[in-house]
């Protein structure tokens, strides 16, 4: 009598849905004042919320925590699919380079503690800006979507030792580098053993001391071994105009140089970058990738040597620009080989993003790494509790048939 | 192993419209023999005459200018060796009159005062004296010792620095006069009086 109570009971909880069996739902805008209620609600009680933006990190954080308690946390909607990293520059003048990534033709507003630094609207592949400076975290609106990162730190800047025959190119170049900032050493040859050096006698390539050798010529053979030990072990190497013709040092370049380029120069035209001619790379090696090219081909190229960098340069004499370009071309040549300088430069192995970081830098892929991907809606199914407790009727009623059955087919024997 | 190194080194000669700028015209081919003769510095076989009013100048780094007479840059000399010398390049004056307050020094300094900036006194242990040979000073030249018998010995040289670097190098030693001649008549020295000259051209071009 007692059974049949019991599966009574049982029955009419099935039949009859209790009071938890019910959805919660929430928006992207109301879920952070939900979160508290939904901590008290039974277990039982889906959770669900539609969103058009990932919420804050804090919300998503305790939305996983209630997943992991039992709660039936779920989430539909399309937020958009943003991500930010923030690189300090490795340059004397500092400065961040700000890679955004989101969906295509959004427009994306940048800014810092102390107010707004640019506005991009990202196509394709993403968007890049470079700052000057930035004070404090980096944060982007794309449309209602916010997200930020931490700028990392940049590392510290060394030596650059600059490396060739006497010359205009080899001049200007360490002239350049030196008036943005870097420390540099020179170590021009002039006549057979007689080199005249700047910035220290002894050359030792360690990348505890230089950040990156420029090769201005081929008399760069003469450093061949210590350069690809330097490289290897993560320095940096520019090879510039016809350096990477010294065979000694071609298995470093991303690629071989074809014959010079020479575009016809008027002597009244003002010179621009390249536009007295370059080494093309015409043959680019599998690992090697093009930087910048010309009509006339490749002119900058850039591979990994071991943990180092190398970057060919097909300018020779990019000290034209310098000296011959419109106004504002001095400034621009310190900038354009300071950057070539830090793209290769020595860098210390770059610290592992702090979880904060890769929430805040990348919250879509952030939240369905803790809640799990998106729903086309909300569940339509029912708590756990009753489809548990008819696996248990189901069970209980087998059972009884079995026990009924046996006692009715005993006599038959 | 063939070798490629950057563009050669060009010897400008600096044509000013007033004066005589072209008062020295065997000490550009001596210069470049020099150059050649003592280093591997990729040189240019003949040197060029470029007007300094000309956009021209920017192309060659390294200017010589000389002279006897008056020197008045117009605007456009003014402006372009102003540029020049901003942007990196190194103008040599010699006073090919080697006299004290003569009209050539008189007006070159003034201009140069002028257009880039004052000149003073290149200490004698200037990098600029070791740049290639060495050199307790500015070497003497036969010519101030007697050419006006006025037994002056200047002791320094003069220049205008930028960031340190010599960005207009000034001489009342006629140096004009000393390195005047045929390369072919280096044979009859016993010290090659041009070798100071090397120093110059090897400061600007790694300086």
């Amino acid at each position: 009598m007692g059974a049949f109570a019991l599966l009574g009971w049982l029955i009419g909880t099935s039949v009859f849905l209790p009071t938890e069996h019910r959805i919660e739902l929430a928006t992207a805008a109301d879920v952070a004042s939900r979160l508290d209620a939904w901590t008290r609600t039974s277990s039982n009680v889906p959770l669900h919320t539609q969103l058009a933006v990932t919420p804050d990190s804090g919300v998503v954080e305790w939305l996983s925590a209630l997943r992991h308690s039992g709660h039936l946390v779920t989430w539909s909607g399309t937020p958009p699919a943003v991500a930010m990293s923030v690189e300090a520059l490795p340059d004397p003048h500092g400065g961040a380079r700000i890679d955004l990534s989101a969906p295509s033709d959004t427009r994306v507003e940048v800014r810092d503690e102390a107010g707004v630094i640019d506005s991009v609207s990202v196509k394709r592949l993403g968007a890049r800006i470079t700052s000057p400076s930035t004070v404090g975290a980096v944060t982007a609106n794309a449309g209602a979507q916010r997200f930020g990162a931490a700028v990392t730190d940049a590392s510290p800047i060394r030596n650059v030792v600059v490396i060739g025959a006497a010359s205009w190119e080899g001049k200007f170049i360490a002239s350049a580098l030196e008036e943005r900032g870097w420390p540099v050493t020179v170590r021009f040859s002039v006549a057979p053993n007689v080199d005249v050096t700047q910035g220290g006698a002894s050359l030792v390539l360690d990348t505890s001391r230089v950040s990156a050798v420029i090769a201005v010529d081929t008399s760069i053979a003469r450093y061949a071994g210590a350069i690809a030990r330097f490289v290897r072990s993560g320095g940096g190497l520019v090879l510039a105009g016809p350096a990477s013709l010294a065979p000694s040092v071609s298995s470093l370049a991303p690629g071989s140089l074809g014959n010079r380029v020479r575009p016809a120069v008027e002597p009244k035209d003002t010179i621009s970058l390249g536009a007295t001619g370059f080494y093309p790379v015409s043959s680019l090696r599998q690992d090697g990738i093009a930087i910048e090219r010309r009509a006339d081909g490749i002119a900058i190229a850039a591979r990994r040597v071991g943990a180092g960098r190398v970057v060919q340069v097909g300018y020779d004499d990019s000290w034209r620009w310098r000296m011959a370009g419109g106004a504002g071309s001095v400034a621009a040549h310190r900038e354009w080989w300071s950057r070539v300088v830090g793209s290769v430069a020595y860098r210390s192995a770059a610290p592992e993003l702090a979880t904060s970081d890769v929430e805040r830098s990348a919250p879509l892929a952030w939240m369905v790494q803790q809640l799990g991907s998106a729903r086309t809606g909300p569940p339509s199914n029912g708590p756990r509790g009753p489809l548990d407790r008819r696996i248990f009727i189901t069970l209980i009623m087998i059972l009884l048939l079995s026990e009924w059955a046996s006692r009715r087919l005993r006599g038959l024997r | 192993m063939k070798s490629f190194l950057s563009a050669e080194f060009v010897f400008a000669t600096a044509q000013y419209e007033s004066g005589d700028w072209d008062s020295a015209p065997l000490v550009p081919p001596n210069i470049i023999d020099t150059i050649a003769r003592y280093t591997e510095i990729v040189v240019a076989p003949t040197g060029v005459v470029v007007p300094l009013s000309d956009d021209r100048v920017m192309r060659y780094p390294f200017l010589f200018l000389t002279g006897h007479l008056p020197v008045r840059f117009n605007d456009a000399e003014r402006r372009n060796v102003k540029q020049f010398v901003d942007r990196g390049g190194l103008l040599f004056v010699d006073d090919h009159n080697h006299d004290i307050d003569g009209v050539f020094h008189k007006t070159a300094t003034e201009e140069i005062a002028r257009t880039v900036g004052p000149l003073v006194d290149l200490p004698n242990d200037h990098p600029l004296y070791s740049a290639f040979f060495k050199f307790d000073g500015p070497p003497t030249t036969s010519h101030e010792l007697n050419g006006w018998g006025d037994n002056l010995v200047h002791k320094n040289l003069q220049a205008v620095l930028h960031n340190g670097r010599i960005a207009v190098l000034y001489s009342s030693k006629d140096y004009s006069s000393e390195w005047g001649y045929h390369p072919d008549s280096k044979r009859f020295q016993s010290v090659d009086n041009t070798r100071f000259a090397v120093n110059i051209v090897v400061y600007a071009l790694t300086a």
